[in-house]
């Protein structure tokens, strides 16, 4: 197990580096002038000059690969040009709201997702079976921003219920009351999918021998679905959440946006459309950071629960 | 082996597989709904009602009537009209998309399981390179270094969703490549082009089926979420995602309108899934449980 992780951790350093090295070459790739774009039409080749020195594109590529990598290492991930403040400290300001909204989506999905699987299980091959399963494929085919948007319709517009946009002025209720929709919006994918893996799961579980064994010994029947066959069904699902939690960050870009949060992900898309290429940069290499981290826990609690992965 | 003699096998396959699939109502679901998608794409000038591109300024944001079955949008053109012909975008997304990641995926994949050695170690780390972004943050990325259209949108969902097959068909193939009936093939003098089209790819054409499947609602999704950022295709082209965009400023006023559009999506994603995940389990009856 130490020698997977290891080895699993090795992996990721020259993948980091050559996503370094993609975010440091999108200042050649980014189509038009750097400098024109920020200054406009009316700056003096002196302001360019310096833009340029900045930003690091009077030197060669190579000179200015390596400083770029001297300066991350050192935390200094260059300044937004729109915002005029260190990217590291921007990033930060709003890391923390992606995080929370990201584990509430997920503890939302794990906990919605696990009840309907449940119930579809004890019910198998019935009708409200088969009506739980469309549920869980309707949910599951809902991406996130319309999950977001038909949620403000029906309760923001037609009832006003939950607030549509913004994080809430301070408080913890208020922030929780903001934090509903959001949730919400992001966790329906991905409680379909969770729902069919625990009912596969259960089924699977409810078919061993032990079980029957119970049955035979008169164990209540709530008792063996409940303590026996969840504690041991259980284990796929915890393996997954890691991979559920990568996927619930890409998730919480359309939901920052529609909910106008802040947040690393709409944080990303407007610097995309103001060309402010630091915070780009900073940006996509903190969610692709995130993202890393997310699928190396995927990866070592997939081994962790099914050890034959480690072989391979 | 005879060629009618192979034909009858591939024919009690499928015979097999269709048998399987009539039994199960997730299969007519999804047909049906794919088989909508598709017929609005191709004959939606005989479908659509009136033209989608046609505004009318003294009709706008109207509600449903007998003249425009879902109403009107803030330019008055007629709603029902462009969610029709909107199946377009998504069809040639889709459909595009996934032809890009397989046959890329399907040459990386088998190239990285036949070559082996440092190319297969520099193919593998492409495909980390590629998994260790958020999709919808590369994308992005990769859209607003080439530009948004329609073209570059198939060729950047493609490239993201490739890895996926690629990796799938290198494990496939690496595990076909010691089944008895391949080292019986080479003994015999079989080449690798022949082991590879005559044994290998027949037999992960049904892993990719199922994974092309699910990945077509993906992107279908991601199509639609680009262009409601702004970023993906643009107005006046009919998408679903435009129309979500458009749509989406007159939430508060209008809110009936951006529920149209979504259902399509919605709808649309379902019927891919409920399709690939039907054709999963008649394609291997072993996994009989659904995940």
């Amino acid at each position: 197990m130490f020698i997977y992780i290891t080895k699993r951790l090795l992996w990721v350093i020259p993948t980091i580096l050559t996503v370094l090295l993609i975010l440091f070459s999108l200042s050649y790739l980014l189509p038009g002038d750097p400098a024109d774009i920020i200054l406009g039409p009316r700056a003096t080749p002196e302001m360019a000059e310096e833009l340029n020195r900045r930003l690091g594109l009077d030197k060669p590529w190579y000179q200015s690969y390596l400083i770029y990598l001297k300066n991350i290492i050192k935390g200094d991930l260059g300044t937004s040009i729109f915002r005029d403040r260190s990217v590291l400290t921007v990033i930060l300001d709003v890391l923390p709201y992606t995080v929370i909204l990201t584990l509430a989506g997920m503890g939302l999905a794990v906990f919605n997702g696990i009840s309907i699987g449940l119930l579809a299980a004890n019910y198998n091959n019935s009708y409200f079976e088969k009506f739980l399963t469309m549920v869980s494929f309707i949910t599951a085919s809902t991406p996130t921003y319309i999950a977001g948007v038909l949620l403000i319709v029906v309760f923001s517009v037609n009832f006003n219920l939950i607030p549509s946009i913004g994080i809430g002025e301070g408080g913890f209720l208020s922030s929780l009351h903001h934090l509903i929709g959001p949730a919400l919006a992001l966790s329906i994918g991905w409680t379909g999918y969770i729902a069919r893996l625990t009912r596969s799961s259960m089924l699977e579980t409810l078919d061993q021998e032990f079980i029957q064994t119970e049955k035979s010994f008169g164990i209540p029947r709530y008792y063996i679905l409940y303590k026996y066959a969840l504690k041991k069904a259980i284990k796929p699902i915890i393996a997954v959440i890691g991979l559920g939690i990568g996927r619930l960050l890409g998730g919480a870009v359309f939901v920052e946006v529609i909910f106008n949060r802040p947040g690393l992900g709409r944080l990303i898309v407007n610097s995309v459309n103001e060309r402010d290429l630091p915070m780009v940069r900073g940006g996509v290499l903190a969610a692709a950071l995130l993202f890393v981290i997310a699928n190396l826990i995927a990866d070592i609690s997939y081994a962790y629960f099914d050890p034959r992965i480690k072989q391979k | 082996m005879f060629k009618s003699q192979k034909f009858f096998r591939f024919k009690k396959k499928s015979i097999r597989v269709i048998k399987i699939m009539g039994n199960d109502y997730k299969a007519y679901l999804g047909g049906i709904i794919i088989m909508l998608i598709l017929v609005s794409a191709i004959f939606a000038p005989l479908i659509a009602p009136a033209d989608p591109y046609k505004t009318n300024v003294t009709k706008r944001l109207e509600g449903p009537s007998f003249e425009n079955l879902l109403g009107t949008d803030s330019l008055g053109r007629d709603i029902l009209s462009r969610l029709i012909y909107a199946a377009r975008p998504a069809v040639l997304v889709s459909f595009g998309g996934i032809i890009i990641s397989v046959i890329i995926g399907i040459i990386l994949g088998l190239l990285a399981a036949y070559v082996g050695g440092i190319l297969e170690s520099i193919i593998l780390f492409i495909f980390d390179v590629i998994r260790a972004f958020p999709p919808i943050i590369l994308i992005l990325v990769l859209l607003s270094i080439i530009g948004p259209s329609l073209l570059s949108v198939i060729v950047i969902l493609g490239v993201t969703i490739m890895p996926r097959y690629g990796r799938v068909v290198r494990a496939e193939t690496l595990s076909e490549k010691e089944e008895d009936f391949v080292e019986a093939a080479r003994s015999l003098g079989a080449d690798n082009s022949r082991i590879i089209f005559k044994h290998i790819l027949p037999n992960i054409f049904a892993s990719v089926l199922v994974l092309s499947g699910m990945d077509m609602a993906s992107m279908i999704m991601w199509e639609a979420g680009l262009s409601f950022l702004g970023l993906g295709l643009q107005p006046p082209l009919s998408s679903w995602g435009v129309m979500l965009q458009e749509s989406y400023q007159y939430i508060q006023t209008a809110p009936l309108m951006i529920v149209w559009p979504s259902l399509a999506i919605m709808l649309t994603m379902l019927g891919f899934s409920t399709f690939a995940e039907s054709l999963r389990v008649a394609l291997n009856p072993k996994l009989n449980q659904e995940v």
